[in-house]
């Protein structure tokens, strides 16, 4: 009979080995249709795209402040699929200064990350549970806290560079404007082109002006 | 065999080769071809989008920037090997300082380094055209420390909040501190508009705010008043042994036939950086100038010059909110108007805003991992506060053998050795360096020290990798054998050859350098000028 705690060890390993997985990973069912990312030139290349929705909505509604309220977590789930959709593989990176020698960009970390939202479900389903998503919030958040366990933890990593697909999700959240206004309680939007004479006032604070 | 033909030829189309060919079209009225050896990057009209791509994955956003077989190796930090229309100034951060007088006379002054052949205010009309050509945005510092001889094209961008309540903190240390002059629309002009502050000056501007050489060839070529030939590497120069006067340059396609390409004519001017000018000069060998051209004096190639940093980010007792603006900043001149001490040390400062210290983190003090709410609650308490980071460039002096070098391990589809660029420090730099660094250390300290803040973390620029804003590779001097052009740009041993710009420059401060690269290529083509008119030298056709 498994444990508690042998179920919590063996979902940190499931971490290593799903990064592994391929794209032929086939109990991924693709639920989703591709987002409609038009920037993103089809090269031929066949790609599977999407991910089990119902799952990534369960993490995402774990790791996610329930303070954005529903819709927002769904807006930011939806932002983080077609971020990922629309990934390019081995494209060119900048090279500005510093180095002289052309670098790309990794492979496309998708099925890695669909592969793990595969083993969080299969995870609770041996612990006789309907799936990961049937898991109520407390456990959905203690079963990810330990397949994260070895995750570096003084801040996190640019989307694209996360080994987990609950910390690429927490990245890319994180990495938007709204989410930093959040935590700086203003309305600086980072990142967003805007009036350059409004520069020199102090941010207002996020209750009072939504950004259109 | 293609053939081009025109009065002038200009080697190279980045922010040099822009500025100096719109003086040339007002100047003189001799046709001028402009080759450039790459394509045009991506256009204007795509740029939001590859802005939103660069910032979403880190893609480059300039396509098709560079040619693969087409690089340098060594120790490169400064160089990119981004070789299309408009060059590195495509994806430039725009911030564009003077270099201080004492730059022109290190040697008369402090005792090390060279003086230039020319001073301060000799440059001071040609900076101005360069700030002007380009649209710099800027605010007058003390006159002390900012002389110039008529004020800013634009006014500056402003001192936004967060720079605000920084620039209370820097006076209270003791520094005196402006608006980082910049080449971005602060007011809307040359059909370009205003900054938008979206932050990504550096590596792309989506509005066009900032300025960018392609902006200059449109116009150019939309007047006529320039040919510029795309896809067209110059490989070798040829001189008449007699008299020396460059009699054609020759190279080939860079597409996928090859084509062999001649290009005649009157006036030769090489505005292709510090490692493709003298790279070309190294390449043009020949029975009579076995060494190459230019190259009497054997330094061709030498005396590579550069800066180095020292950074910092301190904790402050202060309310900033990082995002309003972090790419532009404050900057001082206080520390390059040093009188002569026993020790030489010369640097700029710049202040930012910063989140470093600031962001979400996975994990809590205790080190459990947090989600949600808890971790939104986390990242609010660390938000708040502020961190500001500071930088010096210090001014390093170049050794003789500070050098770019022919490889001829590494060749490109035509064979020709690619250069290998290796920076070194003149002893008295090199002996310098550490209690340098420290003075730069132990200036943050005091300046955290006067906010009642402390340092999060200091670091020192890649030392083994280079230098920052490199110069260097066809110094300029008045001695044609300690020296490769003259103090107008001219190649001492060849009357119609020139060399613009940064390869040009016996030192390069310790500040960024775009616009004093800018501004001795002006002063360079003021000098075409002049002498193509005087000569009355026959108007060639372009083809």
């Amino acid at each position: 009979m498994t444990t508690r705690r042998s179920f919590l060890k063996t979902a940190g390993t499931i971490t290593a080995g799903a990064a592994a997985l391929s794209t032929a990973t086939g109990a991924c069912a693709v639920k989703d249709p591709p987002a409609n990312n038009a920037a993103v030139p089809d090269t031929g290349a066949e790609r599977v795209r999407g991910f089990d929705r119902t799952i990534l909505d369960a993490v995402a509604t774990a790791v996610l402040p329930s303070a954005l309220g529903g819709p927002a977590i769904r807006t930011a789930t939806d932002a983080f699929v077609a971020w990922a959709d629309g990934y390019e593989p081995v494209a060119e990176e900048m090279h500005g200064y510093g180095y002289a020698e052309v670098r790309y960009l990794p492979a496309d970390p998708s099925p890695a990350w669909r592969a793990q939202l595969t083993a969080l479900d299969l995870l609770a389903r041996k612990h006789g549970t309907e799936g990961f998503a049937t898991l109520p919030m407390a456990q959905r958040q203690e079963l990810l806290r330990a397949v994260l366990r070895d995750q570096r933890g003084d801040r996190l990593p640019a989307p694209l560079d996360a080994n987990h697909i609950a910390i690429a999700l927490l990245a890319h959240w994180s990495a938007g404007p709204d989410a930093w206004d959040t935590a700086l309680g203003a309305r600086v939007s980072p990142g967003i082109c805007r009036t350059l004479g409004d520069a020199t006032r102090k941010p207002l604070p996020v209750t009072v002006e939504p950004r259109a | 065999m293609i053939t081009h033909s025109a009065d002038i030829v200009i080697v190279g189309s980045g922010i040099t080769a822009a500025l100096m060919a719109a003086s040339l079209a007002e100047k003189t009225t001799k046709s001028i071809l402009v080759i450039e050896a790459g394509k045009a990057t991506t256009p204007f009209a795509e740029r939001v989008r590859a802005r939103e791509r660069w910032k979403a994955y880190g893609e480059s956003p300039w396509k098709q920037d560079h040619l693969d077989d087409q690089n340098a190796t060594g120790t490169t930090w400064g160089f990119s090997p981004s070789m299309h229309v408009g060059g590195l100034a495509m994806h430039w951060g725009g911030v564009s300082p003077r270099y201080s007088p004492e730059d022109f006379r290190l040697r008369s002054m402090y005792g090390v380094g060279s003086d230039w052949p020319f001073s301060y205010d000799d440059l001071d009309p040609f900076y101005q055209e360069a700030e002007e050509r380009m649209g710099v945005a800027g605010e007058q510092g003390p006159v002390a420390l900012d002389p110039r001889g008529k004020p800013y094209p634009l006014p500056p961008l402003p001192i936004n909040y967060n720079l605000a309540q920084l620039q209370q903190w820097a006076t209270k240390a003791g520094i005196a501190t402006w608006s980082t002059p910049s080449a971005k629309n602060s007011v809307a002009q040359d059909g370009r508009g205003q900054c938008q502050r979206c932050d990504t000056c550096y590596p792309i501007c989506p509005t066009g705010a900032k300025y960018s050489p392609d902006f200059t060839w449109d116009a150019l070529i939309a007047r006529k008043r320039i040919t510029l030939v795309t896809e067209t590497l110059v490989r070798k120069l040829e001189a008449d042994p007699k008299t020396g006067r460059i009699t054609r340059a020759t190279g080939n396609r860079t597409t996928a036939s090859g084509e062999e390409v001649t290009i005649e004519g009157g006036t030769f001017v090489l505005a292709a950086g510090f490692v493709w000018s003298p790279h070309l000069l190294l390449l043009s060998k020949s029975s009579a100038f076995p060494n190459g051209l230019a190259n009497r004096s054997g330094l061709v190639g030498k005396y590579l010059a550069g800066h180095r940093n020292v950074n910092a980010y301190l904790r402050l007792p202060m309310e900033l909110f990082p995002g309003i603006n972090v790419q532009h900043s404050l900057v001082s001149k206080q520390f390059m108007r040093v009188p002569r001490s026993s020790r030489y040390l010369r640097h700029d400062l710049r202040i930012w805003e910063s989140s470093v210290g600031r962001e979400p983190r996975l994990r809590a003090d205790d080190g459990a991992i947090q989600f949600g709410d808890a971790l939104m609650q986390d990242w609010q308490q660390r938000a708040k506060g502020a961190t500001a980071r500071v930088r010096g460039y210090y001014d390093v002096l170049p050794d003789k053998n500070s050098a770019l070098t022919l490889d001829a391990t590494k060749t490109n589809r035509f064979g020709d050795p690619m250069p290998n660029v290796s920076f070194k420090d003149a002893p008295e730099s090199a002996a310098l360096k550490e209690w340098q660094e420290e003075q730069l250390r132990e200036l943050f300290r005091t300046m955290a020290k006067a906010g009642g803040g402390e340092i999060l973390r200091m670091e020192n620029s890649a030392n083994d990798l280079g230098q920052e804003h490199p110069v260097g590779g066809c110094r300029m001097g008045t001695d044609p054998m300690q020296s490769v052009v003259d103090a107008q740009g001219r190649a001492h041993d060849h009357e119609n050859l020139w060399v613009a710009g940064a390869p040009a420059q016996p030192t390069a401060s310790c500040c960024n350098g775009t616009l004093t690269f800018v501004a001795v290529g002006l002063r360079t083509a003021a000098a075409i000028a002049g002498d193509t008119e005087r000569a009355g030298a026959p108007v060639r056709g372009q083809s």
